[in-house]
C-alpha cells in the first residue's frame, strides 16, 4: 500500500509540474485485449478503466482482438509503427513473439523482491525470458481442461470411465468412452479441430497427455512433437472412429457444436466458460450436464496446459506513455484494481496478496471456481514460451489437417518437428 | 415447328434460371431471417426456415457491443506534430454503437474514393486522350501496365509506406491506393478521344481558358464516362474488402464489412449475431443498389462499352 | 494530329505541354506515390532477407529468394490453385452469364431487370455478409449442403466441404462464381439488346435456326464485351482473396492457398516481408503477360 501512495504521490507532483510546464502530460494510453473472459466485454472493460482513470487520471482507450485475426492485426500495426501501448495476452505472444523480436518494454524493474516471492513461481518463469529480461506482467491464471456431455456419457454407458470426484480418467477410459459413445450415437463424438487459430492449446493437451509425451523439451528450446509417445497418441487418435480431425472448424466453434450436442466432448474448454452467465453456463443448449474433466493419461496424472494472461507494454518510444502503462499494470497486477481485474478475467489469481489486500478468497463464494480447485494441481510445464512459438503454431495446425487427410503421423510429425525448430532456432 | 420447339425450351430455361435465381437470393433470405431468430432456432441442427419466433435479442447486441462516437473531424495533418502521432480531433459526435459510426465510416470512404478518383481520372483522361506532349506515351503505357494489377501484390511496402506517412488505421490508407488506380484514367481517356477536335479548337479561337474549356466543353462531353466511374469506383470501393483489413484497426475507423468479419471471428459460435451484423451491412447498400438500378447498369454497361 | 501540331504555334504548344501535365498531375500524383512508388519497393525488396522484427536489419541476398520460392511446394500449390481458379471460373462465368443473359435480354423488361437484380445481388451484398452464410451451408453438421443431399439420397456421409482438401477449393470456386457472373449478365444483357435487330430478322428469313442466328449473326456483334468480361473476370479471379481469408485461411492443409493469400500468409503469419514481395513480384510477371497476349488478341481482333 505505501509503494502505491508513494506512486501516486510521485505521480501527482510529475503532473502538477506538467501541468506547470503547459505541456501536455500522457493522459492517455491505448490498451488491446484479447478476449480473456470478460476481458472481451466491452461493458465489462469499460467500467474497469472508469475505476482506473479516476484513480489516476489516466485515460485508456480499449480496442478488443480475436483470436482469429488478432496476431495479424497486431502485427500490421507494428509494421504501420501503430502499436497499442499495452497489450492484453499470454507469454507466447507477449515474451516468445513480440518480446523476442524486439517491440516489448522489459519490465523487470517492475518486479520487487515481495513480488518475486508472491506470484506463482511458474508464471514469473514464463515472463521472463532467458537473458532475464522480463515483457510480460501476469495477472490470472488457470491450468486449461476438456469437458464432456454427462448426459450423452450416462447414455452410452460411457459414464463409468470418468471418475466425476477427481474429474480424471486414463487413456484406456477416454478410448473405451468414446468407442462407446460413437457405437451408441453412430457419428464422430470429438473434434481435433484444426482450422487454425486459438485453442491450440487443447490439441497439444491431449495428444501429449495420452501417452506421457510433451511438447517441447525441458529447457523450452527445441519442439518434441515428434517423440514417440506423440506418434503413439496420434495414431490412436487418427485411429478412433469417434475421433473426427476437423480441419473446418476452430476452437470457438467445436465449443459451439459441443454446445448444440453434436460432439461429446471438447477439447477446447476452461471453466470460465462454465460459470454461470456465459451463454448456457454448465449446460448444453438442450439442457444436458457439462462435466469438466482432466484430459486423459496413462494413470490418470495429466499435465494440464497453463494459461497466463498479464499485460506487457510496446515500445512506441514515448518515456511519458510507458510510465503511465506501468503505472496501469501496478493498479491491476498489484494494486487496488487486480480483484475487479481477476474476476473479470473469470481465472485464478496469480498471487494471494495484490497491493497490500488479501485476493486469495476472491472465488470463494463460487462453487464452480471451488469445485476446479481439484484440477490446478495437475498444472504443467508452461512450454509456450519457446522460441519460434507463432511459427510453430501455425504448423501445428498444418500437422493436424495433414493428419486428418491420411497423412502418415511420423512424416507429418517430424515435417513439423523440422519446420518448428527451424524457426526456433532461427 | 420451329418456333414450337423454342418455346418448350425456353419454358425449360425459364425454369431452370428460376430456381437458380433463387438460390442467388437465398444467401441474402437467410441473412435476413438469421438475424431474428432465438439462439436456439439459429444454432438448430435441422434448418429452421423462417423463424417461429421472432426476436430482436440479436441487434440489442449488435448495437449494444462495441461504441464508438458517430463521427470524428480531425485537424488536418494534426498527425505529424501531434505528440503520439494520433490525429487530433476537434469536435466529435455522440457515442453511438459501433456499427453505426462503421456505415458512416463505409459510406463517407466509398463517397470520398468515388469523388476523388472521378476528379482525378476525368482530368487525367482528359489530358491524354487531347493533349500533346512529352511522356504522354509513357504514362500511358504505364498505367495499362499497372491497370491489370492486383492491389494485394503491393501490400507490403504499402502498409511501410502508408505507416511513415502517419495515415495507417485511417480511412485514408484506404482511399489513396483506390484513388491511385489507373483504371478510371483509362475509361476516361477513352471516352475523351471521341472529343471532336475541332469543337477544343472552336473553344480556343473563342478565347476559353483551359479550365473553362474542361469545364463548359469537355466535362458534359465525358460525363456518362465519369458517371459509370462513379458508380464502378463505388462499388469497388464498398467491396474492397483486403485494404480495409490490412490498413484499419481501431473500432471506431473500421468499415462495415471488416467490422461484421472481425465480429465474426471474435464470435464465430454466435451465429444470430452475425447475421444481424451481416443484414446491418447488407441491407442498406441492396436498397441503394435496387433504387438505383437503373443507373447502376447503364454505368456498368457504359464502363465496358469504352474500357 | 500530326497535322495539326505542325501547325500550332510555339506558344500554343507550351499552352498545351503546361496544360496538359497540370490536368494530369493530380491523377499522376495518387498514381506514384501509392500505386508505383509500392511496386518498386516490392521489387527491391524481393531481394533481401527481410523480416518483422524491430532489431533485425534487411540482407541482401540476390535471387535468393526467388530461388527459394521454386523450391517450395507450398508455394507452387498456390501457383497451381490461383491457375485453376481463373482456369475453372473463367469459362463458366463466361459460358453461364452469356447463356443467362441470352435467356432473359428479350424478357419483359420488368422480369429482364428481376433477374438482372437477383443475379447481381451478391455483388452489392459484399464477399464478407456472404462468406457468413457460405459457411454455414458447408458446415459438416449443419449446413444445408449435406441436409439436402442426404435427404436426397445423394450423400451417406455428412461431408466436410471446407474442411476436405478434396472439395474445399471447390467449394471456394463455386462462391467465387456467385460473387462473379453479375456484372457479366448485365453486360450481356445490354450487348444482345443492342445486337442489329434487321440482320437478325433477315436472317430468319432465310430459315436459320435459333443457335444459326446466334452463332452467326449474335456473337459476332457481342465480341468486344466478350473480350471485356474476359478481362475483368480474370482479374477478378486472380484477386480472390476474401473468400479465402474468411472461409478457409488457405486450409485443409494448404489446398485453397493462392498466391494471394500466401503472400499474406507469409507476411503476417510467418513474418517474412522479403519472401512476399518476391511471390508479388512473381504474380506481377504473370500478369504482365497474361494482358500481353489479352492485349494483342483484341489487337488482332478488331
Amino acid at each position: 500500500m505505501k509503494k502505491f501512495l508513494a506512486i501516486v504521490l510521485a505521480l501527482c507532483m510529475v503532473a502538477s509540474l506538467a501541468v506547470f510546464a503547459s505541456a501536455e502530460p500522457a493522459k492517455e494510453i491505448t490498451l488491446w485485449t484479447y478476449p480473456i473472459g470478460q476481458w472481451g466485454n466491452a461493458e465489462a472493460v469499460e467500467a474497469l478503466m472508469a475505476d482506473f482513470e479516476a484513480a489516476t487520471g489516466i485515460k485508456v482507450t480499449v480496442e478488443y482482438l480475436d483470436y482469429t485475426n488478432g496476431d495479424d492485426q497486431v502485427n500490421t500495426a507494428l509494421e504501420g509503427g501503430a502499436a497499442p501501448d499495452l497489450v492484453m495476452e499470454g507469454p507466447e505472444r507477449l515474451v516468445a513473439n513480440w518480446g523476442a523480436k524486439g517491440y516489448m518494454v522489459d519490465l523487470a524493474d517492475l518486479w520487487d523482491d515481495e513480488d518475486l516471492a508472491q506470484v506463482n513461481p511458474s508464471c514469473v518463469a514464463a515472463c521472463f525470458n532467458a537473458e532475464g529480461a522480463c515483457y510480460e506482467y501476469p495477472v490470472v491464471m488457470t491450468a486449461h481442461c476438456m469437458a464432456i456431455n454427462y448426459d450423452a456419457f450416462k447414455a452410452a454407458g460411457a459414464d463409468q470411465y470418468v471418475d466425476v470426484e477427481s474429474h480424471t480418467w486414463t487413456t484406456e477410459g477416454f478410448i473405451n468412452a468414446v468407442n462407446a459413445l460413437y457405437d451408441y450415437f453412430g457419428e464422430p463424438v470429438a473434434d481435433i479441430y484444426c482450422s487454425g487459430q486459438g485453442g491450440d492449446q487443447g490439441t497439444r493437451a491431449i495428444i501429449n497427455n495420452l501417452y506421457g509425451g510433451t511438447f517441447t523439451n525441458a529447457e523450452h528450446t527445441a519442439y518434441t512433437a515428434d517423440s514417440p509417445e506423440n506418434i503413439k497418441a496420434l495414431e490412436v487418435l487418427q485411429g478412433l472412429e469417434g475421433v473426427y480431425f476437423n480441419a473446418a472448424e476452430n476452437g470457438g466453434e467445436e465449443i459451439t457444436a459441443f454446445r448444440q450436442g453434436l460432439l461429446k466432448m471438447a477439447f477446447c474448454w476452461n471453466i470460465a466458460q462454465q460459470l454461470p452467465g456465459e451463454t448456457t453456463g454448465d449446460r448444453t443448449y438442450d439442457d444436458e450436464e457439462i462435466v469438466f474433466m482432466s484430459f486423459p493419461a496413462e494413470d490418470g496424472n495429466a499435465a494440464l496446459c497453463g494459461g497466463i494472461w498479464g499485460f506487457g507494454i510496446f515500445d512506441n518510444g514515448n518515456a511519458d506513455k510507458v510510465e503511465a502503462a506501468k503505472e496501469f499494470i501496478k493498479y491491476f497486477c498489484d494494486g487496488e484494481g487486480t480483484a475487479p481485474a481477476v474476476r473479470t478475467a473469470k481465472y485464478f489469481a496469480v498471487r494471494d496478496v495484490a497491493g497490500g489486500n488479501d485476493i486469495s478468497e476472491i472465488w470463494a463464494d463460487n462453487d464452480t471456481m471451488n469445485a476446479y480447485k481439484v484440477l490446478m494441481p495437475y498444472l504443467g510445464d508452461y512450454y509456450q514460451v519457446t522460441a519460434g512459438w507463432a511459427t510453430a503454431r501455425t504448423e501445428w495446425w498444418n500437422m493436424l489437417q495433414r493428419i486428418g487427410d491420411g497423412g502418415d503421423v511420423a512424416t507429418e510429425v517430424a515435417t513439423f518437428c523440422a519446420n518448428a525448430n527451424a524457426a526456433a532456432a532461427a | 415447328m420451329l418456333g414450337q420447339k423454342s418455346k418448350a425450351t425456353r419454358a425449360v430455361e425459364l425454369i431452370v434460371i428460376f430456381i437458380i435465381a433463387v438460390l442467388f437470393t437465398f444467401p441474402l433470405y437467410w441473412i435476413i431471417t438469421g438475424a431474428f431468430k432465438t439462439v436456439k432456432e439459429v444454432n438448430s441442427t435441422t434448418p429452421v426456415w423462417w423463424p417461429y419466433e421472432w426476436t430482436m435479442d440479436n441487434w440489442t447486441k449488435l448495437m449494444g457491443k462495441l461504441k464508438a462516437p458517430l463521427f470524428e473531424i480531425n485537424i488536418p495533418f494534426s498527425q505529424y506534430w501531434s505528440e503520439d502521432g494520433n490525429p487530433i480531433v476537434a469536435i466529435s459526435g455522440a457515442t453511438v454503437p459501433a456499427a453505426i459510426r462503421w456505415m458512416i465510416n463505409t459510406v463517407w470512404m466509398a463517397v470520398a474514393a468515388m469523388l476523388l478518383t472521378c476528379l482525378t481520372s476525368a482530368l487525367a483522361g482528359y489530358s491524354l486522350a487531347k493533349k500533346r506532349f512529352v511522356g504522354r506515351n509513357l504514362i500511358f503505357t504505364l498505367i495499362v501496365c499497372a491497370m491489370a494489377l492486383p492491389k494485394q501484390v503491393i501490400l507490403i511496402p504499402l502498409i511501410r509506406e502508408m505507416s511513415s506517412l502517419k495515415l495507417y488505421n485511417t480511412l485514408a490508407a484506404v482511399i489513396f491506393p483506390i484513388v491511385g488506380w489507373p483504371f478510371g484514367v483509362f475509361l476516361i481517356k477513352q471516352f475523351a478521344e471521341s472529343i471532336p477536335g475541332e469543337i477544343l479548337e472552336a473553344a480556343r479561337i473563342d478565347g476559353a481558358g483551359e479550365l473553362k474549356t474542361f469545364n463548359t466543353v469537355v466535362f458534359p462531353m465525358i460525363k456518362p464516362g465519369v458517371g459509370a466511374l462513379a458508380i464502378f469506383t463505388f462499388i469497388q470501393s464498398w467491396n474492397d474488402y483486403f485494404m480495409q483489413l490490412i490498413m484499419l484497426s481501431s473500432t471506431k475507423n473500421l468499415t462495415i464489412s471488416l467490422g461484421i468479419a472481425k465480429m465474426q471471428a471474435e464470435n464465430s459460435t454466435d451465429y444470430g449475431l452475425i447475421m444481424a451484423g451481416a443484414a446491418f451491412a447488407s441491407v442498406p447498400i441492396i436498397i441503394v443498389f435496387i433504387i438505383f438500378q437503373k443507373y447502376f447498369t447503364k454505368g456498368i454497361t457504359m464502363g465496358a462499352v469504352k474500357g | 494530329m500530326n497535322r495539326n501540331k505542325s501547325g500550332m504555334s510555339r506558344a500554343l504548344v507550351r499552352r498545351e505541354t503546361t496544360a496538359g501535365y497540370l490536368f494530369l498531375l493530380p491523377s499522376l500524383f495518387f498514381f506514384l506515390t501509392f500505386v508505383v512508388y509500392p511496386m518498386v519497393m516490392c521489387i527491391i525488396t524481393s531481394f533481401f532477407d527481410s523480416n518483422m522484427g524491430k532489431n533485425t536489419k534487411d540482407v541482401f541476398i540476390g535471387l535468393g529468394n526467388y530461388i527459394e520460392l521454386f523450391r517450395d511446394q507450398i508455394f507452387l500449390g498456390a501457383l497451381k490453385n490461383t491457375f485453376i481458379i481463373v482456369l475453372v471460373s473463367v469459362p463458366v462465368v463466361m459460358v453461364f452469364s452469356l447463356w443467362v443473359a441470352n435467356c432473359i435480354y428479350d424478357m419483359k423488361p420488368w422480369l429482364t431487370s428481376l433477374f438482372r437484380v437477383v443475379f447481381y445481388l451478391p455483388v452489392v451484398t459484399g464477399s464478407v455478409a456472404v462468406t457468413v452464410v457460405w459457411k454455414w451451408m458447408f458446415n459438416n453438421r449443419l449446413g444445408i449442403f449435406n441436409y439436402i443431399f442426404k435427404s436426397l439420397g445423394i450423400i451417406e456421409k455428412n461431408i466436410n466441404w471446407l474442411g476436405d482438401s478434396k472439395y474445399a477449393l471447390g467449394c471456394i470456386i463455386l462462391i467465387l462464381l456467385t460473387t462473379s457472373v453479375g456484372q457479366p449478365i448485365v453486360l450481356y444483357v445490354s450487348a444482345l439488346g443492342n445486337v442489329d435487330q434487321s440482320l437478325v430478322e433477315a436472317a430468319e428469313v432465310d430459315g436459320a435456326n435459333r443457335r444459326q442466328v446466334f452463332w452467326k449473326i449474335k456473337w459476332p456483334q457481342i465480341m468486344p464485351t466478350t473480350l471485356y468480361i474476359l478481362i475483368i473476370t480474370m482479374i477478378n479471379s486472380f484477386q480472390c482473396f476474401a473468400l479465402i481469408q474468411l472461409l478457409t485461411s488457405g486450409g485443409p492443409n494448404h489446398s485453397t492457398d493462392t498466391i494471394m493469400y500466401y503472400i499474406y500468409y507469409n507476411a503476417f503469419k510467418l513474418y517474412r516481408y522479403g519472401y512476399g514481395n518476391a511471390m508479388g513480384v512473381i504474380l506481377m510477371i504473370i500478369i504482365a503477360v497474361l494482358s500481353a497476349i489479352q492485349f494483342k488478341l483484341g489487337q488482332s481482333d478488331s
